[in-house]
């Protein structure tokens, strides 16, 4: 289920009112984790069988690699997670994309190959969960943590619901702890938690979906020609829309896992305000990142073992990073981008080392890597590269036939909130939201919190997926 | 004093501190992430809570008075991929005597209750607006459960067509429907029962857009979608929203909406040839197990008439249709009672004359297939019974 539905409400609700009974620790964390397996079926009730697949393995794999006595057997129980882990990610997310390369690689020898047809369903959240289930195993095999215990624990770990489908993708080490102790979430942690959820959803079921969507739809999936200015607005809608809908759920999720007293970490931290690419990967899915650095960049090699194999290390990371948002050459090239930008940067940096911008140059600085950033969204949104040349193009002025696409509402909407939101991220660049809210009087955010919900409840969204379910 | 001296000092404290950034996984490469941090601001959260809901409600109140105000409607439990699949899933359990699948002509055209006041027989109702029928017709001809029969009501500009049109996952919903989405119908249907104002056409963004009346040449705006032009009750008896009769601003958007259909070229022979063979094959099957058909075209007027004229006219689309099928049709310019309904904006019957076409259509269908009469049905309706009066629009 999605969090933007009515569904959800009425789940929560019930949710909060058992966790909250006086039962044991252990009854209570049953009834999450049975929560947590209604709440992944409630899209599709047989899939729960690959969350029980990734909950044995790790399990297992994770409990023998201590007992083994040899660095071999180590490493093949670890290996054991990793393949298990990403076979099912491999094949029902990338099956049928390597089944046409594969078509299209023979076609380019002559050979005519007809794959069967397969029709593979990609199960919602496999991207995450699949992740979180192996930094458990790779965090006991690289003795950064000690397997749990108790099953129960982490089954929960892998299951529960506010991060299952689209994260904040957490390490073992941040949320089994947290099932080791009893707790329950103190009145200002509910209502703290419930205002995260209505910032949240007001970014994705108002901003993203009401306001957000169509005008990149416009530009993204219609037929006209673009010129510059609708290339450029159509992507900014995008860039606005994709922060809103992923930044949303995971403010929701982060919301709705403090109502139940747990912490969860931060994903987002205002990206749209980074100076240079090595800032924007700090700020932007900084859980997806810092696992991709840890678990991919760091065993390639990372930064020491020379400059080469640091720039390898470094477009290998962002190469597959981009593969893991989808199974398309689009997300490949946009993951290569931001490579290359990261490689760039590391140069620039070498080289003009003792460079320190003054305020204009770094805001300055900050625009071109929100400009650059917006550069890469093309090849992200567009589902073929013929699409993402001409809207790239566009933003260039190079569309000799370009045609007007957004009406004026879509122009002026885009505008006002896509600079509203670039605004924002730089006056909290150096901020928490939590220091904001210290420092802003109870009646304001009182007007605040109740506007947003009431956007929200009028609004009424559909109850459409939050974009990072696909992945 | 000392709780509020405590209080002063730690929010003082927080200030100091938590304007700092917070770490995160970023700034801690290649070790075990501890548990976050996740403090909660020194506020009066009770009393801002309670605020919240407060304004919440009263908002809300005042926002639901607004929408009724412009003539939306508690008991409206507006269309969509879930209600159609769950009437669809009627027909599996078999035993339905009647179902009508088309779009929105038949959809708002047919009173239900009339129906069934004249021949004993509630059809499920499977029309669906924007959407071509034929796909439908496919649908329910394959399904070897449904021996009835089917009433196929068409538009012609919407038959002779290859795209399904808007509700076009209608069929994926009716093939899988997730828990959540039923849950989620099941809850809005229960909501909309009492609520007004929870109408996709009347979101907040919606309203916003349609500020916007084509301030810039060139783009299709606000202005060109399609609005809100019905509405929906139990069962999916629906029918022209009231407003149309008496709004001139909605009911001339909606003439220009239809409008668009004047940027359509002429249907070729060969889209004909194709829609021809995909009836012919559907019928066939449905008739092969037991099904009956029969087709309706219902009436339209105004500059709707020489448009479908243009694109689709009678003997090209609907004459050669029914001689491939065999199945027996019912026009709407055949029968002196429908053409002479009251379509307010030329496409769709008014509430009171869907009654009235209802009821002329079906004693046609009567002599042309197994359905029958009532032996004490009600007497014929003419379209002086659905008259309109007081300020209404002319076609």
């Amino acid at each position: 289920m999605v969090f933007n539905s009515l569904t959800f409400v009425v789940f929560f609700a019930i949710v909060l009112v058992l966790f909250t009974l006086p039962l044991a620790w252990a009854t209570r964390k049953i009834i999450l984790l049975v929560a947590s397996y209604l709440f992944y079926a409630a899209w599709n009730p047989p899939f729960i069988i690959l969350l029980w697949v990734s909950t044995v393995v790790d399990w297992w794999a994770a409990n023998r690699i201590p007992l083994a006595r040899t660095q071999a057997r180590r490493r093949a129980w670890m290996a054991t997670s990793v393949v298990a882990n990403l076979g099912m990610l491999g094949w029902f997310k990338y099956g049928e994309f390597f089944l046409h390369n594969f078509q299209a690689l023979a076609a380019g020898f002559g050979i005519q190959y007809q794959p069967p047809d397969f029709d593979i369903v990609l199960p919602v959240g496999i991207s995450f969960y699949t992740f979180a289930t192996m930094s458990y195993t790779l965090d006991v095999y690289l003795g950064r943590s000690q397997p749990t215990r108790s099953v129960l624990d982490f089954s929960l770990f892998v299951t529960f619901f506010p991060h299952l489908v689209a994260g904040p993708i957490m390490r073992p080490t941040e949320l089994v702890p947290q099932f080791q102790e009893p707790r329950r979430p103190t009145l200002d942690q509910l209502r703290f938690g419930l205002a995260l959820m209505t910032l949240g959803l007001f970014q994705k079921v108002v901003l993203a979906d009401g306001f957000l969507a169509e005008p990149a739809e416009l530009l993204f999936d219609g037929t006209k020609v673009p010129g510059a200015l609708d290339a450029w607005i159509g992507t900014l809608a995008f860039s606005g829309q994709i922060f809103c809908d992923f930044a949303g759920y995971s403010t929701t999720a982060i919301g709705a896992a403090l109502c139940l007293g747990f912490k969860m970490p931060d994903n987002f931290r205002f990206p749209y305000a980074a100076v240079g690419f090595s800032d924007f990967w700090r700020r932007w899915h900084i859980t997806l990142s810092s696992w991709l650095r840890d678990y991919l960049y760091i065993p390639l090699g990372g930064n020491r073992h020379g400059e080469s194999r640091t720039y390898f290390a470094l477009m290998m990371t962002m190469l597959l990073g981009g593969l893991w948002h989808g199974a398309n050459w689009t997300f490949v090239v946009w993951g290569g981008l931001h490579g290359v930008y990261l490689a760039v940067e590391r140069w620039l940096r070498k080289a003009f080392g003792d460079y320190r911008p003054g305020p204009v140059t770094f805001v300055m600085l900050g625009l071109l890597t929100y400009a650059l950033v917006n550069v890469t969204w093309v090849f992200f949104r567009a589902a073929t590269f013929e699409k993402a040349w001409l809207v790239l193009k566009g933003m260039f002025g190079l569309n000799a036939a370009a045609e007007p696409i957004l009406p004026a509402v879509h122009l002026t909407a885009v505008t006002a909130i896509v600079g509203g939101i670039v605004f924002t991220h730089w006056r909290m660049r150096t901020r928490t939201l939590e220091s904001l809210v210290t420092a802003t009087p109870a009646p304001v955010l009182a007007t605040a919190w109740a506007a947003m919900a009431f956007a929200v409840i009028v609004e009424q969204g559909t109850g459409n997926a939050f974009i990072y379910f696909q992945f | 004093m000392a709780s509020t001296e405590a209080s002063t000092a730690a929010i003082a404290v927080q200030r100091r501190t938590a304007s700092y950034e917070r770490l995160t996984a970023a700034d801690r490469p290649g070790v075990a992430q501890p548990v976050p941090e996740r403090p909660v601001p020194v506020k009066p959260w009770g009393a801002m809570m309670l605020a919240v809901v407060v304004l919440v409600v009263l908002a809300t109140a005042i926002w639901e008075w607004r929408m009724r105000s412009l003539e939306l409607a508690a008991g409206d439990l507006r269309d969509g991929p879930s209600f159609w699949a769950e009437q669809r899933r009627r027909l599996d359990a078999g035993d339905v005597q009647v179902a009508i699948v088309g779009d929105s002509r038949i959809l708002f055209d047919t009173d239900l209750d009339r129906f069934q006041a004249l021949t004993g027989v509630r059809p499920v109702q499977l029309a669906l607006p924007g959407t071509n029928g034929l796909p439908f017709l496919e649908n329910v001809a394959a399904d070897p459960d449904f021996k009835g029969l089917l009433v196929v009501g068409l538009a012609d500009m919407s038959y002779f067509r290859r795209e399904i049109g808007l509700m076009a996952d209608a069929l994926d919903r009716y093939e899988y429907e997730s828990p959540a989405q039923r849950s989620s119908f099941v809850l809005h249907r229960a909501l909309s029962r009492e609520l007004a104002f929870l109408d996709e056409n009347y979101r907040l963004s919606r309203l916003v857009q349609r500020l916007d009346r084509g301030a810039r040449a060139g783009t299709a705006g606000p202005y060109d979608s399609p609005w809100k032009v019905a509405t929906t009750g139990e069962d999916r008896q629906t029918a022209l929203w009231r407003r149309l009769e008496t709004d001139r601003y909605l009911n001339d958007h909606a003439r220009h909406f239809w409008a668009r259909g004047n940027q359509r070229p002429p249907v070729d022979d060969g889209l004909i040839a194709e829609i021809l063979e995909r009836s012919i094959k559907a019928v066939a099957q449905l008739r092969a197990h037991g099904g009956e058909i029969a087709y309706v075209r219902p009436p339209s007027a105004g500059f709707y008439v020489a448009l479908e004229k243009r694109v689709i006219a009678r003997e090209r689309g609907w004459e050669p249709l029914l001689a491939a099928t065999g199945a027996p049709g019912i026009h709407g310019s055949d029968d002196p009672v429908t053409r002479s309904l009251y379509l307010p904006e030329i496409s769709h019957a008014s509430r009171a004359c869907s009654t009235v076409y209802t009821d002329a259509y079906v004693r046609s269908l009567v002599k042309v297939t197994r359905l029958r009469l009532l032996p004490g049905a009600p007497p014929p309706l003419t379209p002086a019974d659905c008259a309109p009066t007081g300020d209404y629009i002319p076609m």
